[in-house]
């Protein structure tokens, strides 16, 4: 028998296929192959559902995947190696093999110096990273005196008013060992100035710091809500932390990260991750471009913050595809070549929304899921959930734990022995060429809106989310979509004592005090001084003038100016945020 | 005298997780009532006055930050002094769990968290409002 060229062997692999169908499939599902196919504990007569989809339910899967349906998939143009164009298999070209995951927590609560304790103990158990959670109040800009914050001082996270709170936050921690940060996605310009002033305080020179800051307000006008001001004028205080980044920080500071998974959260599919999340950094990036900044400075400093979801070959597929089509969109779009421009750093968050509040413990399970998927996925960070999330603030012990599954999967479960080493899975490659042609479609349907800006003013991704948040509560409700504990093995008492997280009911009024107590020992004169200033520039932009901010937020947080000050001035300038109401 | 159920979905404070508000406003509208959903950052005085102008039946919070306990009271102090404290009030969030017996004294009537079916609680709502149009007759 000679050999056969690759196209015979697709038929004969096409033709196997049927008679397969036929025969032992047909036998196994119909019983009639009972004695060759003994059927045993978890077997059923039936699968499950006459059509499978994946978890966002994007994809259609098939029994079993073959060469026939990667035939097509040319590997040197579509899957190539890691650290080369287009990137699908990971941006960097050792991946894992020169790796370790550092334990990184994002926690806050109460007053600063409450916080600090919980963080000198994460320090002591192997942190190196410590990002804060802040308050609603501090996220707000409102501060911990604004009428609107009573009741919420310190309840989602710590209070911050001034760079004092900061300091005291991160009290006798080491900061040049640490990577530190926050989230404030409104109050970009004054968390760099915040935290420039940290390192000024304590006469650490920038470049001996790492921090980042997830700075992007699209997060929070499409489902998060701390939304200040109307969005243009929000964008542009984030660009302006971008730019002064680029210009005048090192590479350890990373200005922004381009957040979608929210939107995931909020009921949108893996698809709609890929096509919405690219969409978005889109502006941010033509933003700093006219800011002057080049393209090759602005993207290594960037990441595309996504979800990392239960289906975890849909998620694998999804990070693949991610990579795979911004480095086709962006080559076209920017016209370079450049793989600085072309690489896309992912950062995954596992998915909150799919953790259950009944028998909590499971959580464990789903959030190993999650960070398994996004390893296999090749992210370069992993922001995890605590087992206790639905119940309350985590504790010190969830908080720990969420962050070692990610260690305990790479030090002990050899997934990071070879870069994508689902890479070639007929499945995997298949779902990654199917999830990057449905990205691109909701990518262009945003671009065919005029881009993020304009699909995010009228409501289109709160809308999209709406739509498919409620599909997945149906299905929850009428047991399509299995939540143990929930709908499935729903038990009467939950017998597993788990301790929940209460903050200090007095956070709210001792910290007020504080701050009253701060504001008679300032220089008035400077604080009237460095308002003035922000309106100034806030005014300028208004009339169209382009006068970067964040010196002046400097200025401000130096002489202990506090968020609420600097906020309700630029209120009054750059105006108030009108929430769509979408459902 | 009107037909349809008249349901206020609120959301007091500052947290902006609204999508679990938006999925009950959005099965009550399907199983033919008439909702009202305020959207996020209203205060009590607010959510208050909305139900006393626009006739609400049943009065629903949705907190997921912490402060429940807050604006729970707001609400229920403020509902008496309008003279319009007959009307139900249900929470949906995340609740401590030793905070639920004081939210029931407080007269918050049913406690919604996560994992809670959606036809449920539109049952419920349905349930109570019929319960409490009978009574005020």
């Amino acid at each position: 028998m000679g050999k056969r060229t690759a196209e015979q062997l697709l038929q004969e692999l096409n033709l196997r296929l049927r008679e397969w169908e036929e025969s032992e499939v047909k036998e196994r599902l119909t019983g009639k192959g009972a004695e060759r196919f003994h059927v045993w504990y978890g077997a059923l007569a039936n699968e499950s559902k006459p059509e499978t989809r994946s978890g966002s339910g994007d994809l259609s899967i098939k029994r079993v995947y073959s060469p026939l349906d990667t035939a097509s998939i040319s590997y040197l143009d579509e899957i190539g190696l890691p650290g080369q164009f287009p990137f699908t298999r990971g941006r960097d070209p050792v991946g894992y093999r020169a790796w370790e995951w550092p334990l990184c927590f994002y926690t806050g609560y109460g007053r600063p110096q409450d916080t600090n304790a919980r963080l000198k103990k994460l320090y002591e158990m192997g942190a190196r990273e410590l990002d804060l959670a802040f308050d609603l109040p501090t996220q707000l800009g409102y501060g911990c005196e604004h009428p609107l914050s009573f009741g919420e001082v310190g309840k989602v996270g710590v209070v911050i008013d001034t760079a004092q709170d900061l300091a005291e936050a991160y009290s006798g921690l080491p900061l040049e060992d640490l990577h530190i940060g926050t989230v404030g996605n409104c109050i970009g310009p004054w968390v760099l100035a915040l935290f420039y002033v940290l390192g000024e305080r304590h006469g650490i020179p920038p470049q001996n710091l790492h921090v980042w800051l997830q700075n992007d307000p699209f997060k929070e006008y499409n489902g998060r809500g701390t939304c200040i001001f109307p969005l243009r004028p929000a964008l542009d205080l984030a660009a302006d932390t971008v730019a002064y980044t680029c210009n005048h920080l090192p590479l350890s500071w990373e200005p922004q990260y381009v957040t979608v998974s929210m939107l995931r959260w909020g009921g949108c599919s893996a698809a709609q991750e890929i096509g919405f999340g690219i969409a978005n950094i889109i502006p941010y990036v033509e933003a700093a471009v006219a800011k002057g900044i080049k393209i090759e400075d602005v993207i290594p400093r960037f990441n595309l913050h996504m979800s990392a979801d239960n289906d975890l070959f849909e998620e694998v597929a999804k990070f693949r595809a991610t990579r795979k089509l911004w480095a086709k969109l962006a080559k076209e779009r920017f016209n370079t070549t450049d793989p600085r421009v072309l690489g896309l750093r992912l950062t995954a968050v596992t998915s909150g929304y799919r953790l259950a509040r009944q028998e909590p413990l499971n959580n464990i399970v789903r959030l190993t899921m999650h960070m398994l998927a996004a390893i296999l996925g090749g992210v370069e960070h992993i922001v995890s959930m605590a087992y206790d999330e639905a119940l309350a603030l985590p504790t010190i012990e969830s908080t720990y734990l969420s962050s070692m599954i990610k260690v305990l999967l790479h030090d002990e479960g050899y997934i990071g022995n070879s870069v994508d080493p689902l890479g070639g899975s007929y499945f995997l490659e298949r779902a990654t060429v199917d999830l990057e042609e449905q990205g691109q479609h909701w990518y262009q349907k945003v671009e065919s809106m005029g881009g993020a800006v304009e699909a995010t003013s009228k409501g289109y991704y709160l809308e999209e989310s709406a739509k498919g948040m409620y599909k997945l509560q149906k299905q929850l409700g009428n047991g399509e979509r299995v939540l143990i504990g929930v709908n499935k093995y729903k038990r009467k008492e939950t017998n597993i004592p788990i301790e929940i997280f209460m903050g200090n009911p007095d956070a709210e009024k001792l910290h007020q005090e504080n701050v009253v107590s701060m504001k008679t020992k300032r220089d008035r004169n400077k604080v009237e001084s460095d308002l003035g200033n922000l309106k100034r520039i806030a005014e300028g932009k208004m009339a169209g003038k382009d006068e970067n901010i964040v010196p002046a937020m400097i200025q401000a947080v130096r002489d202990d100016v506090t968020v609420g000050e600097i906020f309700d001035s630029l209120r009054e300038i750059l105006g108030e945020y009108r929430p769509v109401i979408v459902f | 005298m009107k037909d349809h159920i008249r349901v206020l979905i609120a959301k007091p404070g500052l947290d902006g997780h609204e999508m679990g508000a938006k999925m009950v406003a959005r099965a009550l509208k399907d199983a033919g009532m008439e909702v009202i959903y305020t959207g996020p950052r209203q205060t009590a005085a607010m959510i208050v006055e909305t139900a006393a102008q626009e006739d609400i039946d049943v009065i629903g919070l949705s907190v997921l930050s912490g402060t429940y306990m807050h604006y729970c009271s707001q609400v229920m102090d403020l509902l008496k002094e309008k003279g319009i404290e007959h009307k139900p009030v249900i929470l949906g969030g995340i609740m401590h769990p030793q905070d639920l017996p004081k939210l029931q004294e407080k007269g918050i009537k049913g406690l919604f968290g996560p994992g809670t079916n959606l036809e449920h609680i539109v049952e419920y709502i349905r349930n109570i409002a019929l319960d409490t149009r009978r009574l005020k007759k």
